[in-house]
């Protein structure tokens, strides 16, 4: 079965590999070889499409309003879905199961369907045009998946220790502070980089509450970048392949813990 | 790696310091510094040179007579307009001034009550722009000013004609068709269109309409948005059996107007298709799109007569591009208006063959090329120029009718779906 | 707290709450508990149910007018933007094509992903590897991979071009303009995009599968085939619910890809739900008929949830939508 396991192997990493060669590789040539011959490797190599976004002031502008923009989610869900896990996992009081219930809801539908209103929710609070009219309902969507997979991970942890908290003269907040965070941390880095990816890739949303292209995210640059130089298409493939490498580097750091995390409520 | 807890402290620290940063930057968003200077927004359309540079270099000029005066430049791809414009009027902080074609698009975007009256603010001057102006208007209040007049024609390649064997363009629906088929049996793509972008599908249809439909009955249904007189349904028939004689090139439901090699005017300027039915700023988005100089290679041909016709028959569609300004700077817009207006930055734009018919008279002097003179001096003698349906109707009409067409262009609809369409999306 | 309350928490049952407090100190805890409570949940429900539940209930009202987005909602027209929105062969197409995507996906790459992730779950050198390159896709933006596939796409482009070379020219298609290939293309762009998720997903679900099972299966006769539909696929079947369930959310809410690729074009071949609601909703100031479509969006998302957790997630015990934590 091997060499057919080695086969299939291949195979797949060719399929998903080779468009994003492609792209790479594409941002090293001119137009006039990507229109002679689409798929050809570059001769001679040309460094100045990707020269020339490395230094322009939209790039490292478009990456700095998704960081900012993600990094500020994350904080939030992460932050106020911690807690509300711990809540929701640790204490007992009626309609605790009705609350967590109200959580999974919005499992079911995505930023997306909630699009409209969200926007005109926030015309209402004046939060378009700003980060945190996208950082919020970002987090706010994030809630459900956050708290889906702390909720077991903080119920895990056993009661013995937080007994020994107490004895300690521990409030439950001190305990949720010093010792269950820390000791669910496997699971904090998970929901924080599913978090911060869902938010990075984030484009509709993006889309509808930025006008001035100074305020654009990544993914939202990346189109408009696409569709106002249609015919520059080196630049677009440059432009595009520079776009993939945050998202590239943060997952190659946190693989194991996306992957993991997503598998582990899966196993239960 | 740190422990969890410095790893939050660090997180919770740069949140309160985005947050603080972010508060900093959004107290002087609205355009006025601390040293006076203001800031306005400049949407245009011109996202390729020459147009590009033209509006760059007029901002530049203006900026360096006007010192407290910065303009921000924001070129944005002309099919991006349509989602961009009713998002920004839907904000606190829409363009100062933006590109606008008038007609009953403009008059959807004053409900949002942003876009300034510049009556007052322009009363001394805009006459000069002559009667196109008219189109800005609504109800009377002007709301914004043109730059450009415009006409919609057939360009097309005269080697690709020679080729072909077609010696005379054609002035009748029965030549055109001949040309076509003379086209096909030379192995060249008649006919471009930029099927997948619904406006030059609706060329079609629009122009169709010019011919059956006498002026009164055009101009009312229009502004009742009702096109259930029989003219309109004759319209209709004729696309679809235009369509029929497939004139097209492949797959042209799916190609964009103006975007890429790939695009009906990239088609055209690469000698890949004869003709396109565009207006006339297609000449320099062809030009854009190839290195070959197609000054001695366009033509240009006005919309053949349709027999039985009740419009005119000199008759034409066309439009304008034009630009508006929203309230919190009318008066800097407006003056800025009226500097883009003068005749240095008209001539400019006839030079460089963005525009074949400019809306103030001295730069028409600038023309050299007998190919935009022939299409200026037929705008000057047609019997009207009815203004796209797109742009005559509210922005929901009209989107529903370029769909209506488009459904035509693929194959699906009847002669009535377009007037049902507008019916419909009232 | 008191001593005794360590006493009462020896018990194994895994913790779900702080153990009960002695009497007397009990009505002071139970305040300071209320207190407690609501500074944990109050932030992320105050949140939640902000941005929403909030915009649905606000987008059922204006789905009741005709509005143009702008100064208040006057004209009231009751169920009338429902009956138009459904009555819209546009969207009904656009319904269609969402169906299209769910069905495909489960015909097409549930069976793909797990046959895949059978094939790789052996020892291969390089393993981790592996799941860091199929995974790929993935990790990018909707966007990203949009604007990738378009270029790759175009007529005389990569993907025709590496056709031609294989010998394969008259398999080539217009495959963002005809629209009887666009959908099936979509479909091919979001298949790249997921199948590495998938993949990642079962790799993870077969470590639940005892070897020796497969084994003594062996051993009693059964053929590879017999092995992997009576063993393996069933005991896989948590993984598979929860792959289907995330797979057929993702489908119906298909925005970012329709949007930069073929705007759901060309004549509403490729349109889905999601474009449809932000081309009429924004395009065209029909927010008050947006909301309507938002609201058919999310019935549809809602309905098959309930459907689904009745009938398929009941089983899983620990599965995270029944919520009972043990």
């Amino acid at each position: 079965m091997t060499p057919v396991r080695y086969l299939a192997a291949l195979l797949i990493i060719g399929v998903t590999v080779a468009p994003l060669l492609f792209v790479i590789l594409g941002g090293f040539r001119t137009n006039a070889q990507i229109n002679s011959d689409p798929a050809g490797f570059p001769s001679p190599w040309v460094f100045s499409n990707y020269a020339n976004i490395l230094t322009s002031e939209s790039f490292w502008k478009f990456l700095g309003n998704s960081a900012l923009i993600s990094f500020s989610s994350t904080a939030i869900a992460v932050g106020l879905g911690s807690m509300a896990a711990f809540a929701l996992s640790r204490y007992r009081f009626r309609g605790r199961e009705a609350l967590y219930s109200m959580f999974t809801i919005g499992l079911l539908f995505p930023l997306g369907v909630a699009i409209l209103p969200v926007y005109l929710l926030l015309r209402q609070l004046h939060l378009l045009e700003s980060w945190v009219g996208v950082a919020l309902p970002q987090a706010a969507f994030a809630l459900p998946v956050t708290i889906i997979i702390l909720r077991p991970f903080m119920a895990a942890i056993p009661s013995e220790i937080e007994d020994a908290a107490v004895v300690d003269g521990a409030t439950s907040l001190g305990f949720f502070w010093r010792i269950l965070l820390p000791l669910s941390q496997p699971a904090l880095v998970t929901v924080s980089v599913l978090a911060f990816i869902t938010s990075w890739n984030g484009y509709l949303l993006p889309l509808l509450v930025f006008n001035d292209p100074a305020n654009f995210t990544l993914p939202l640059g990346v189109a408009t970048f696409q569709s106002q130089y249609s015919q520059d298409t080196a630049s677009i493939l440059a432009f595009t392949a520079l776009s993939m490498i945050p998202a590239l580097l943060l997952f190659t750091f946190a693989e194991r813990r996306i992957v993991g995390g997503l598998t582990g409520s899966v196993k239960g | 790696m740190m422990n969890t807890r410095t790893m939050r402290k660090y997180v919770a620290v740069g949140a309160a310091a985005a947050m603080s940063l972010a508060a900093l930057t959004a107290c002087s968003s609205n355009g006025e510094s601390a040293d006076g200077t203001t800031t306005l927004t400049f949407w245009h359309n011109g996202t390729a040179d020459p147009i590009l540079s033209i509006w760059q270099d007029a901002v530049d000029e203006y900026e360096a007579q006007n010192e407290n005066i910065t303009i921000d430049v924001v070129p944005i791809q002309n099919e991006d307009f349509a989602t961009k414009i009713p998002l920004a009027l839907s904000s606190d902080n829409p363009p100062d001034i933006y590109f606008n074609q008038g007609g009953g698009l403009l008059a959807t975007q004053v409900q949002s009550g942003q876009v300034a009256d510049i009556t007052e603010l322009t009363s001394d001057w805009i006459g000069d722009l002559g009667a196109a102006a008219g189109n800005w208007s609504v109800d009377g209040v002007q709301y914004g000013i043109p730059y450009a007049s415009q006409v919609v024609g057939f360009w097309y390649r005269t080697d690709l004609f020679e080729e072909a064997g077609i010696t005379a363009t054609p002035t009748t629906l029965a030549e055109l068709s001949a040309a076509v088929d003379k086209l096909k049996a030379a192995g060249i793509a008649p006919i471009a269109v930029g099927g997948k972008d619904r406006w030059p599908d609706a060329f079609y249809y629009n122009t169709f309409a010019v011919r059956e439909c006498g002026e009164d009955v055009l101009k009312q249904g229009l502004a009742d948005a009702d096109l259930s007189d029989p003219c309109f349904t004759r319209a209709g028939q004729a696309v679809i059996d235009f369509i029929a004689t497939e004139p097209f090139q492949d797959g042209f439901n799916g190609t964009p107007a103006q975007q890429g090699a790939g695009s009906s005017a990239g088609l055209v300027a690469n000698g890949e298709a004869a003709m396109e039915l565009q207006g006339t700023w297609d000449k320099s988005v062809m030009q854009g799109l190839t290195d070959t100089d197609l000054n001695p290679l366009l033509g240009w041909f006005p919309f053949p007569a349709v027999e039985g016709g009740a419009g005119d028959p000199s008759a034409t569609l066309g439009g304008g591009d034009g630009f508006s300004c929203t309230q919190e700077h009318a008066a800097e817009c407006a003056d800025f208006l009226e500097f883009l207006s003068s005749d240095e930055i008209q001539t400019k734009l006839v030079e460089s063959q963005v525009v074949a018919i400019p809306v103030k008279e001295a730069a028409s002097a600038a023309i050299t090329d007998p190919v935009i003179k022939s299409v200026y001096d037929f705008n000057s003698e047609a019997a009207y120029v009815q203004t796209y349906f797109d742009i005559a109707l509210p922005t929901g009409v009209g989107s529903a009718l370029n769909d209506a067409v488009a459904n035509l262009f693929a194959g699906q609809g009847t002669a009535e779906s377009v007037a049902e369409a507008v019916a419909a999306a009232k | 707290m008191s001593t005794s309350s360590a006493a009462v928490a020896t018990s194994v049952t895994a913790a779900a709450g702080a153990a009960a407090p002695p009497r007397s100190t009990r009505r002071r805890s139970k305040l300071r508990k209320r207190l407690e409570l609501a500074l944990l949940l109050g932030p992320a429900s105050i949140l939640f149910v902000g941005f929403v539940f909030m915009p649905l209930i606000a987008a059922a009202y204006y789905s009741l007018f005709d509005w143009n987005g702008f100064g208040p909602l006057t004209d009231f027209v009751g169920i009338d933007n429902y009956t138009r929105a459904l009555g819209d062969p546009l969207f009904q197409g656009a319904i269609g094509h969402n169906l299209f995507i769910v069905v495909a996906s489960l015909i097409v790459q549930l069976p793909l992903s797990i046959a895949l992730a059978l094939l790789l779950n052996g020892k291969i050198r390089g393993r981790t590897g592996l799941r860091l390159l199929v995974f790929t896709p993935y990790v990018l933006s909707e966007a990203v991979t949009a604007v990738i596939w378009l270029s790759l796409l175009q007529p005389h482009g990569v993907v025709d071009g590496l056709l031609e070379n294989a010998g394969l020219g008259g398999l080539v298609q217009l495959w963002l303009a005809d629209q009887n290939v666009v959908m099936f293309t979509l479909f091919a762009v979001v298949t790249w995009k997921y199948i590495g998720f998938g993949i990642i997903l079962f790799l993870a679900g077969l470590q639940g599968v005892p070897e020796e099972l497969r084994e003594a299966a062996a051993i009693d006769g059964a053929s590879p085939w017999q092995t992997t539909r009576l063993i393996v696929v069933p005991l896989l079947g948590p993984t598979i619910r929860i792959w289907i369930f995330l797979s057929i959310i993702g489908s119906l809410q298909l925005f970012d890809l329709v949007w930069i690729m073929t705007l759901g074009g060309p004549a509403g071949a490729s349109t889905t739900m999601a474009s449809y609601l932000i081309d009429r909703g924004f395009r065209r100031y029909e927010f008050g008929f947006g909301s309507a479509v938002a609201i058919i969006l999310f019935i549809f998302c809602f309905v098959f949830a309930l459907v689904y957790q009745r009938f398929a997630l009941r089983r899983d015990t620990q599965g995270a939508l029944t919520g009972r934590v043990e």
